[in-house]
């Protein structure tokens, strides 16, 4: 895969400054807009049309807390895979939850209140996620190991906020 | 996605949902998950003092292809041994739904579940013979 951080010219960091990256964005795909390649050898014109997606994607990738902490996994060369299993404390947590979440489907102040306390798990995993990428230079085997189990416990999480805005909105 | 007929059918009306208690000795409980899509699955089984399944409960939260493949396990397990239940391997799930490559993680799924109630109710048995 190639780097979204490289791509961005951004630290190889979990911690970034939203600002920032959202500026980088902004001025490379003003440097690579088609109008800017009118004249220009039609070679030169696709790799910037290629390097203005890819661009995207890369910004797409690193805008979203979860789907950083996926790229720099996969930049470590590790991810979460179907053949994964949870810890048994997170799937008790999990079940309960979305049980809990059934069961308040039709009281929306029920489920904005799951939502809540569901979304503070979220942003937890997330700090974990910065402490665990961020504390030192290179992460070492252990630290990437409590990057990927606080991704399992965000990308859980995140399911259920997904299921329970569904319910809000229904 | 396409799902097949039998997979539409079970997700629509699935067999078995419910809980089974898990405090009773009688019951084992399987707890799993797969992180990558973020589906939880719980298979519970009842087992007669001769060790026949007579009972099975589900409840999965997930794609339809998870729950289809959990609420077919409850509906195989019901009167099988546990040497019989052990036996079912998610091929024949995936043989039965007619799964698509993409969701074979489901039937395995129902597979590691299956195993995980067994393994709960042998633990408890014998935590029992052992007090």
């Amino acid at each position: 895969m190639t780097d979204p951080f490289e791509l961005l010219g951004l630290a190889r960091r979990f911690s970034l400054d939203r600002a920032a990256l959202e500026q980088r964005h902004r001025d490379l795909s003003r440097t690579l807009h088609p109008d800017r390649y009118v004249q220009a050898p039609p070679g030169e014109r696709r790799m910037a049309l290629e390097r203005a997606v890819a661009v995207n994607e890369a910004f797409r990738a690193l805008r979203d807390p979860l789907t950083r902490a996926e790229a720099l996994l996969t930049l470590h060369g590790l991810s979460v895979g179907d053949a994964d299993r949870p810890a048994p404390a997170l799937l008790m947590e999990v079940m309960d939850l979305r049980e809990a979440l059934d069961e308040a489907r039709r009281s929306p102040h029920k489920v904005a209140a799951l939502l809540d306390q569901v979304r503070a798990r979220s942003r937890a995993e997330e700090s974990a996620l910065a402490s665990a990428f961020d504390a030192d230079d290179a992460p070492d085997a252990a630290a990437l190991g409590r990057a990927r189990d606080a991704l399992v416990r965000l990308k859980y999480f995140r399911r259920f906020e997904d299921e329970a805005d569904a319910a809000l909105d229904y | 996605m396409a799902y097949s007929e039998k997979v539409i059918e079970h997700a629509e009306n699935p067999r078995n949902v419910g809980t089974l208690d898990k405090e009773d000795p009688n019951v084992g409980t399987g707890l799993v998950g797969a992180p990558a899509c973020g589906d939880v699955m719980r298979l519970q089984i009842k087992v007669s003092d001769a060790g026949v399944i007579e009972d099975a409960k589900f409840k999965t939260f997930g794609c339809g292809s998870a729950i289809a493949s959990s609420s077919l396990a409850t509906e195989w397990l019901k009167g099988r041994t546990l040497d019989e239940a052990s036996a079912i391997r998610n091929t024949d799930i995936v043989k039965e739904l007619n799964l698509p490559p993409v969701k074979i993680h489901c039937s395995v799924l129902a597979e590691d579940a299956i195993k995980s109630a067994i393994e709960d109710f042998r633990k408890k048995q014998s935590a029992k013979r052992g007090a």
